[in-house]
């Protein structure tokens, strides 16, 4: 097995990290692709004999992370304090290139980021506390208040009935 | 009113809570209507949730992704280092090694250290020999060890792995004594993070290895205690 077809195994549930964290699956897709060539790229940083798909998550919330960032201070630079209804969706010149939005989609782009990762990491990925908490580099505690008040604010957009 | 609060309910449904935990959960909520609707929303959300992004996990990898991993593989074939870690002897003699050097534990001679040579083999004592007897994963207390799975080899045996500020590891039972199987450094007082997640792989590696079946759970592990460990 070769690091890329160990990569390409495990690729689907990238895609699915990818499509959590992002506005929708075009943009999950772009960070995912950006997310396998920052890998490939550092290979050489993985170490053969622990886990790929951790290291693999760490990577594609830093390159998110760092996106997240430029997309904001572009935000900042070409949309200034307009449009309340786009609050929270920087950058949407481009959003009729989008699929439609879900519920759910829009509820968990609602989130703060760092209760975003957390829900995606454990409630869409299944990773365990342990796992999770190590890929975002928090401590335990830190992990689970971000998934209690995420998933209070999730029940609260979705409605009662979840 | 119960004493079950919201990170309770969610560690019910997210399968994180010990036994002992969850068995007070599931008793609160046969008493507690409106406690039972709290745990039925949380079960809920986290069904939708996987439901929601399930389908792309279940996609067929884009074309420009594929070929990308396709592309490199044909570049760069050689370019996967040693696998230096694989082997489990190899990497416990280069973690003891490390270990003395940085002077925190005395592996090969003398009494105080957590770990002793016997018989060619590397043997817990001491406290650490003392939690891998006594200790509980899933009653875990505050103390130098924290013990992560308990669990069958193949081949029969228990086997357990261990976390402290100074070692962590894997040791198996062998007669009296708990062999140690893997040792590296530990997580350390103040807990760089990137070290201590890559500790925490290299042993899930090892247990990955080793077991059979499924980590023990709490009743099995107690029952183990009881009976030695044998």
């Amino acid at each position: 097995m070769s690091f890329e077809s160990d990569l390409l195994a495990i690729l689907p549930r990238l895609r699915r990290f990818a499509a959590s964290l992002s506005r929708d699956r075009a943009d999950g897709d772009d960070l995912c692709q950006a997310a396998l060539e920052k890998a490939l790229r550092a290979r050489d940083q993985w170490q053969p004999g622990t886990r790929l798909d951790s290291w693999m998550y760490r990577i594609m919330r830093n390159v998110w992370i760092d996106e997240g960032r430029s997309r904001q201070r572009a935000a900042r630079t070409f949309a200034p304090e307009e449009a309340g209804e786009h609050v929270g969706h920087a950058g949407d010149q481009d959003v009729e290139a989008h699929v439609m939005l879900s519920d759910v989609d829009r509820a968990m782009h609602a989130l703060p980021d760092e209760q975003r990762e957390a829900i995606a990491l454990v409630l869409v990925e299944g990773l365990s506390y342990k796992e999770a908490a190590e890929v975002l580099g928090i401590p335990m505690g830190t992990l689970t208040s971000r998934l209690v008040r995420g998933r209070g604010a999730l029940i609260e957009l979705l409605g009662e009935a979840a | 009113m119960t004493d079950i609060d919201e990170a309770m309910l969610i560690a019910w449904v997210d399968g994180e809570l010990d036994e002992v935990t969850r068995r007070r959960v599931d008793r609160a909520v046969t008493e507690d209507p409106a406690l039972a609707q709290r745990l039925e929303t949380h079960r809920r959300l986290r069904a939708r949730l996987s439901g929601h992004y399930a389908p792309v996990a279940a996609e067929p990898v884009p074309p420009t992704m594929r070929s990308l991993l396709e592309d490199s593989a044909k570049l760069v074939p050689f370019a996967r280092p040693a696998p230096r870690w694989r082997n489990w002897s190899i990497g416990g003699a280069i973690a003891a090694s490390l270990v003395l050097g940085l002077g925190i534990g005395r592996i090969s001679d003398g009494p105080a250290g957590p770990v002793t040579v016997s018989n060619g083999v590397m043997v817990a004592q001491g406290q650490l020999a003392s939690a891998l007897n006594s200790q509980l994963a899933s009653a875990q207390q505050e103390g130098p060890v924290r013990i992560g799975f308990s669990f069958h080899r193949k081949g029969g045996g228990w086997c357990r792995s261990f976390e402290g500020s100074t070692l962590s590891g894997v040791a198996c039972r062998r007669g009296e004594d708990w062999q140690v199987e893997q040792l590296i450094p530990g997580t350390g007082p103040a807990t760089d993070y990137r070290q201590a997640s890559s500790t925490d792989d290299r042993i899930t590696a090892t247990v990955e290895a080793l077991i059979e079946g499924a980590p023990a759970d709490a009743a099995e592990e107690a029952a183990a205690k009881a009976k030695g460990w044998r």
